[in-house]
């Protein structure tokens, strides 16, 4: 299994695309003493000495994207009652049309992390930003140690802020509107959502994200997932406008989106 | 670097480089459902966040023509797999292979394209392929 995923690393890397928008660009891969990229060398370090996390990133399966808990067994979610029965109706997928991103409205968080297009992390010492190839979404997330309020306008993709625990990156992101599955299966959010990401670059070419999922009003205990992310080595991200024409809204089953 | 790609096969590939789905495969496409099918390109939506191309059918049997809508891969994917939006033109005459939908309509999820003028396959960036 680890030589299938190292050869599937080494035809990413290899996968040049041929259709690519820019030359001549700069790699920023190190390379093996073969001359070829080696995305199992060191995790870089920022010239303030914390761990860089720049690059761009792709999940290495949609599998958290259908089921956020799918390293998990199902008695280990633990649904309030009604979040339970609303994942039951939507297991068959007969109230796909209700998911927001059917709809080209964003995905949330984590599932935007999940959903096979890349996101690139461009980091400064104060401020960290996810640009975000999927319907050309952003994230901030504030490392100057400012406070969320109280009261925020709810939010899709809800207000970030980070600290660092050693080359962890720890980040506390509230705010948000309710309207997001966590993943295509249906598990539902609610305003009270409280998603804390630790972000840690393993080697120059994986990241690991942990994520745990606290929203009180859907889960009665707050819930952790791991997820692996790899380094796209080259290629860039590119404009991704979701309403240009979405066409699959009509052949999907469900309810309007509300 | 192409015969590299051949020699790999296709489902290696389709596991290797994940597709953009916006929404849930399942619930549109019927995995137990895949079908062939033969025809000409009437017309091709090169845009987000799904591409939709058309072909004309022809029932062997009746002679009837159907046309068919073909869904792909987003652009961002499918350029990443190798394709630019003069891969596949109107009138070009092509074989893919496809998940049919579910709900019975002329419409089927795209796994796979060859082009007849020049045997070429290229891959669809169906989501289908990375269902673990």
């Amino acid at each position: 299994m680890k030589t299938i995923a190292a050869f599937m690393l080494a035809l990413t890397v290899i996968c040049v695309p041929l259709y690519a928008q820019w030359l001549k660009v700069p790699s920023a891969v190190p390379l093996g003493p073969d001359g070829k990229p080696n995305l199992t060398a060191p995790a870089p370090r920022t010239s303030d000495d914390h761990a860089d996390l720049s690059g761009i990133w792709e999940p290495i399966s949609p599998k958290y994207l259908r089921n956020l808990a799918a390293d998990l067994k199902p008695e280990d979610v633990p649904y309030q009652p009604w979040a339970k029965a609303l994942v039951d109706a939507r297991a068959d997928g007969s109230h796909a049309r209700e998911e927001s991103d059917a709809n080209c409205l964003p995905q949330g968080i984590p599932k935007i992390a999940a959903a096979p297009a890349p996101w690139k992390i461009v980091q400064t010492p104060g401020l960290i930003v996810v640009v975000h190839e999927a319907f050309n979404l952003w994230r901030q997330i504030f490392m100057d140690g400012r406070q969320l309020a109280e009261k925020v306008n709810p939010s899709w993709l809800g207000y970030s802020s980070g600290k660092w625990d050693g080359d962890t990156l720890v980040v506390d992101t509230r705010g948000f509107n309710g309207k997001t599955w966590l993943d295509q299966a249906g598990k539902p959010t609610t305003e009270a959502l409280h998603v804390i990401e630790r972000y840690r670059r393993k080697n120059f070419g994986s990241l690991e994200i942990q994520i745990t999922i606290d929203d009180p009003k859907a889960y009665t205990k707050p819930w952790t997932v791991t997820e692996e992310m790899r380094l796209m080595a080259s290629g860039e991200l590119y404009e991704f406008i979701c309403n240009e024409n979405n066409r699959d809204l009509d052949h999907l089953p469900g309810e309007a989106f509300k | 670097m192409r015969h590299a790609f051949r020699a790999l096969g296709f489902s290696l590939l389709l596991v290797a480089i994940p597709a953009w789905a916006h929404h849930s495969f399942a619930a549109q496409y019927d995995s137990t459902k895949p079908v062939k099918l033969t025809g000409k390109v009437t017309k091709v939506e090169w845009t987000n966040p799904h591409i939709y191309f058309y072909i004309d059918v022809t029932d062997e049997k009746t002679g009837k023509v159907a046309n068919w809508a073909l869904e792909m891969g987003g652009p961002n994917a499918l350029m990443r797999l190798g394709w630019s939006r003069d891969s596949m033109k109107p009138n070009d005459i092509v074989t893919v292979e496809a998940t049919l939908a579910k709900d019975g309509s002329k419409l089927a999820n795209v796994r796979t394209v060859v082009l007849a003028s020049t045997g070429k396959t290229l891959l669809a960036g169906s989501s289908e392929g990375t269902i673990p």
